[in-house]
Parts: structure tokens; sequence; C-alpha cells
């Protein structure tokens, strides 16, 4: 039993992990600490995966649980190194786009969104993922009105960083 | 292009940059052992438990109860005794009931207001054992100043000497020296758990319920 939960689980999530990529590529700035939190989540997700109902999408659930353990249930690991410009695992840009003007902007908005406090990045995150509003306050516990209005203001912010 | 709309293209289409993990390296990543708050904060919680409940454990066994048995205070100390027991296991199985109501797959809001509802029961728990030691120091005090052959004995002999003072700075001393080492460890407590595991956690807390307002 427990054989057949484990390899449903493993499989599902070789198969959305960019989900958990995702996630740890806004929370965490290094190479280590993105491992770890990848780790943490993915811990959490097979912890409470017999509670998870093939009714609902995996990578909903996903969501959820990786956030949380991003803002909430996260202790940030020992061997942190706080670098400023390192960017994250995954922020390189691949040669054939290469393209001066967008990279650098790129590199703006991104070090921009890291500066954004968790809450905030968590709002960006699903913004970014394409959920609606109503997702998103049943995702954090706030209400859709209020995550509107916040996520108007980054968004805002977002919008004039190239434009100032 | 404004920037957001730069920001999406790119977060949509980088997918393949992402390090792509194997079905063995997922694997082996399920069966390690979790850091989460949560873990640690259970662990602290437990110790906690363990330590008060030391404390008012050792504190029965000095010589001070010893002769209040010896008074004949039994008829007192064990239906005191009965009850404080009935309240200790009553605020652990709280504490076990809200410690197992954590769920990551409830929204934030509620995940955070579950760990921090874990914490307060731990917080009135010492609170009452606290306000258990100050009060049993405070009688215990009392009844031995007043009935207590023999530090009745000494209080005389001191006041004959004219060291009354001598003596009661001695149990003022003692009483202070055992709420010391328990407002010290009440202080390191909450350091590891404050400071150290929840700061987070209650940072992210404030931020959602101020966007409540």
């Amino acid at each position: 039993m427990t054989a057949a939960l484990e390899h449903s689980f493993v499989e599902l999530l070789e198969k959305h992990q960019n989900i958990i990529h995702k996630v740890c590529r806004l929370y965490t700035n290094t190479y280590d600490a993105h491992n770890d939190l990848f780790q943490e989540i993915t811990i959490q997700l097979w912890k409470a995966y017999p509670k998870f109902r093939g009714d609902a999408k995996f990578s909903t659930w996903a969501y959820r649980v990786g956030l949380n353990t991003a803002i909430t249930l996260y202790r940030k690991s020992k061997r942190r190194v706080k670098t400023q410009d390192f960017e994250g695992v995954s922020f390189k840009i691949k040669s054939e786009d290469y393209d001066n003007t967008e990279e650098e902007q790129l590199k703006v908005l991104y070090k921009a969104v890291h500066q954004l406090n968790d809450i905030e990045k968590a709002l960006v995150f699903l913004y970014l993922e394409d959920k609606d509003y109503r997702e998103i306050s049943a995702t954090l516990g706030i209400s859709e009105v209020n995550a509107r209005v916040k996520m108007n203001r980054i968004k805002t912010k977002l919008r004039n960083i190239l434009n100032p | 292009m404004d920037g957001l709309d730069l920001l999406k293209k790119d977060w949509k289409k980088d997918d393949k940059d992402y390090p792509k993990l194997s079905y063995d390296e997922l694997y082996k990543m399920i069966l390690k052992k979790s850091s989460s708050i949560v873990k640690w904060i259970f662990i602290i919680s437990l110790l906690e438990f363990v330590f008060w409940f030391g404390i008012s454990f050792l504190l029965k066994g000095t010589s001070f109860s010893g002769k209040m048995e010896a008074l004949d205070l039994n008829a007192i100390l064990i239906p005191i005794s009965i009850v404080s027991y009935i309240v200790i296991f009553y605020f652990f199985y709280l504490f076990y009931k809200n410690y197992k109501n954590i769920s990551a797959t409830d929204n934030s809001k509620t995940l955070m207001e579950n760990i921090l509802k874990t914490r307060r029961t731990v917080k009135y728990y010492v609170i009452f054992n606290l306000a258990m030691i100050v009060l049993g120091a405070i009688l215990g005090t009392y009844y031995a100043i007043n009935h207590d052959p023999e530090l009745i004995t000494k209080i005389q002999q001191a006041s004959a000497n004219g060291n009354t003072f001598a003596v009661y700075a001695g149990i003022m001393a003692a009483i202070i020296l055992v709420l010391a080492i328990a407002i010290g460890a009440l202080i390191l407590f909450y350091w590891l758990i404050y400071g150290l595991l929840l700061r987070r956690l209650n940072r992210n807390y404030i931020e959602l319920k101020r966007l409540e307002v």
C-alpha cells in the first residue's frame, strides 16, 4: 500500500516538479537554499499526500503546500549565504534569446520581485501562474477584495520599474 | 511591453531551465526528515512540559514540602496535587489536539493561526506553573512561619540575638533564587521560540492581518 502510494506520489511530483522549483526560485537566493527549500516542500507534500484527493488538481494542491512551506514552515538553513547579486538557480538567460536590453530589464524586475516581502511574493507567484483572485484569496486566507487591492499595488510597482 | 508583461512572458517560457530531478532523486527526498519549524516547536514545547513538570515535581520533594507533610497538611496538599495534574494533562491534551490540526494544506492564514494556537496553549501552561510556584512559595512560607515549630524556634532565637532580619532575608533569598531559575528558563524558551523559530511566521502573519484592515 505504502509502496503504491509512494510510487504514485513520486510520479506526480516528477511531472509537476517545476511548480516547486518556481516557488524556490522566488523565495531563495542561492543554490543551496533552493535545494533546501525544495527538499522541505517535497517532504511537506509527501506528508500531506494521504489527504490529497484525486478530484483536486495536483498542481493547485502543490501551490498551496509549496507556498505555505516557503512562507511559514521553512526554517532558513544555516548554510544560506546572503549574496546580493546572485539571481537564483535558474535566472540564467539562454544564449539564443540573448537580448541585452531584455536581459537587463528582467534582471531589474527579478531583483525587484526578490525584494518584495514573503506575502507579496506569494501574490506575484500566483498571479504569474495565472491564478484568479478567488484562488489567490483561498490559498492565502485573505478576502478577494484585499488580494486584488494588494496585487494592483504590486503590479503598478512592477509596471513602472522599467519606465519610472 | 511593460515590466509586468515581460516578467510574465519570461516566467512562462523558461520551464526547461529548471533542474530536472529524476524519479530516484525525488524518491530519496521523501525519505528524508523534515526540518520545518513545526517539528522544532513540537520538540521545544515537549521540553517545556517536561521542564515545568520537573520543577513542580522537584519542589514537592524539597525538605520544605516534607515539613509541610509532617505538619499534617496532606488534607490540603493531596487535592491540590490532583487538581494540578488534571490541569497539566488537560493542557497537554489541548496542545496535542492543536498540534494535530496543523496542516500544510490549509490556507496560509489558518495554518499560521493553528501554529500560534499550539504556542498559546504552552504559554498558558507556563503561566499556570509560574503562578502555582509563586502561590506555593508565598503560602508555604506564610504557613511555615506561623506553624513550623523548628522555624518558629529559629525566628525566636534570632530575634533574641537581634538577627530577625537575617532569617527573613534568607527566606526571601531562597524564594528569589527559585523564581530566578524559573524565569531564566522561561526567557530561554521564549528566545528559542519567538526569536529563532517564529520570527518569520509572525512577520508574515502580521502582514496578512494588515491586508485585512
